[in-house]
């Protein structure tokens, strides 16, 4: 496991996340999902509903409240 | 220069996906919970009209003034046969962003279901549940009916769909302006976004109401098949 950093390895920021997962090839990508999964929970239950309205899609009145 | 490249290239990978991820999330994900929420906010209210009301005692009788919608939560269902037989929605008080994510908002500042003055409600054209994405098909004629749980309110559609922009409040006064509308009454406006998925504009429809039964007299003629 090479403690180099992420933009010093050989392949990259995904790459430097996988040499540091602990266990086999297996375990490595059940947790990699795993992380996947917790990101895109973050991003649709958090981060999407704040930049949402930020969109046009909202202004739906004529007195902008 | 190839860790800059490198960089570079999983960087625009990842903004690629999140950016994916958020129109699956506009396009899909915010109607399939509004769905969720508005169906939730309906039973809410069928919950409330289902309990035993207290009695109308003869000192309250005159029905002079309704009490004031609480703000966020809902007090009538809409239908409108034109947007679909199975199109119902329920009617929050309040036009602010999260009111209109659980369905369509009522302008606090005007009058009240089926009183003297301009009912006016809001709701989205696009995402969310789409409540108003057939906007442009509303005719002169068509009904938009309400109920609050003890009356019918069937309002008949005068004037519309009107293309405005989003500064012209005169459309929800209660003698709205260029809707035709002289002398004051029982009107009712919808106000949507115009275009589709845009801000630029806004559509209105007027209406004027029709008759009123109460729900023990079952559903108006509008809503039969």
């Amino acid at each position: 496991m090479g403690l180099v950093p992420w933009y010093d390895g050989r392949d990259g920021m995904y790459g430097w996340i996988w040499r540091h997962l602990p266990g086999n090839t297996w375990v490595r990508a059940l947790i990699s999902l795993v992380l996947v999964v917790a990101v895109v929970y973050v991003l649709f239950q958090y981060v999407f509903p704040w930049a949402e309205p930020l969109l046009p899609f909202n202004d739906v009145t004529v007195d902008n409240q | 220069m190839r860790v800059i490249v490198r960089t570079l290239s999983e960087l625009c990978i990842t903004v690629g996906s999140v950016i994916v991820l958020f129109v699956v999330y506009v396009l899909f994900w915010t109607g399939v919970r509004a769905d969720d929420v508005m169906d939730d906010q309906i039973d809410l209210l069928r919950k409330e009209w289902s309990k035993p009301r207290p009695p109308a005692d003869g000192t309250s009788a005159s029905p002079a003034r309704p009490a004031p919608y609480a703000k966020g939560k809902p007090f009538a269902i809409m239908y409108i046969p034109r947007l679909g037989f199975t199109w119902n929605k329920p009617v929050l008080e309040g036009t602010g962003t999260g009111t209109l994510k659980k369905g369509l908002g009522h302008y606090a500042e005007t009058a009240q279901l089926g009183q003297k003055g301009n009912f006016a409600v809001a709701g989205h054209r696009r995402t969310y549940g789409d409540p108003f994405k057939d906007f442009p098909q509303l005719r002169r004629g068509d009904a938009v009916v309400l109920t609050d749980g003890t009356t019918w309110f069937t309002y008949r559609i005068d004037k519309g769909p009107y293309k405005t922009v989003p500064s012209d409040i005169e459309v929800i006064d209660p003698v709205p302006r260029t809707s035709g509308y002289t002398r004051s009454g029982r009107y009712l406006t919808l106000t949507t976004c115009e275009p589709e998925w845009g801000h630029s504009h806004r559509l209105i429809v007027w209406a004027h109401l029709d008759s009123t039964q109460p729900v023990e007299a079952g559903k108006p003629e509008a809503l039969r098949r």
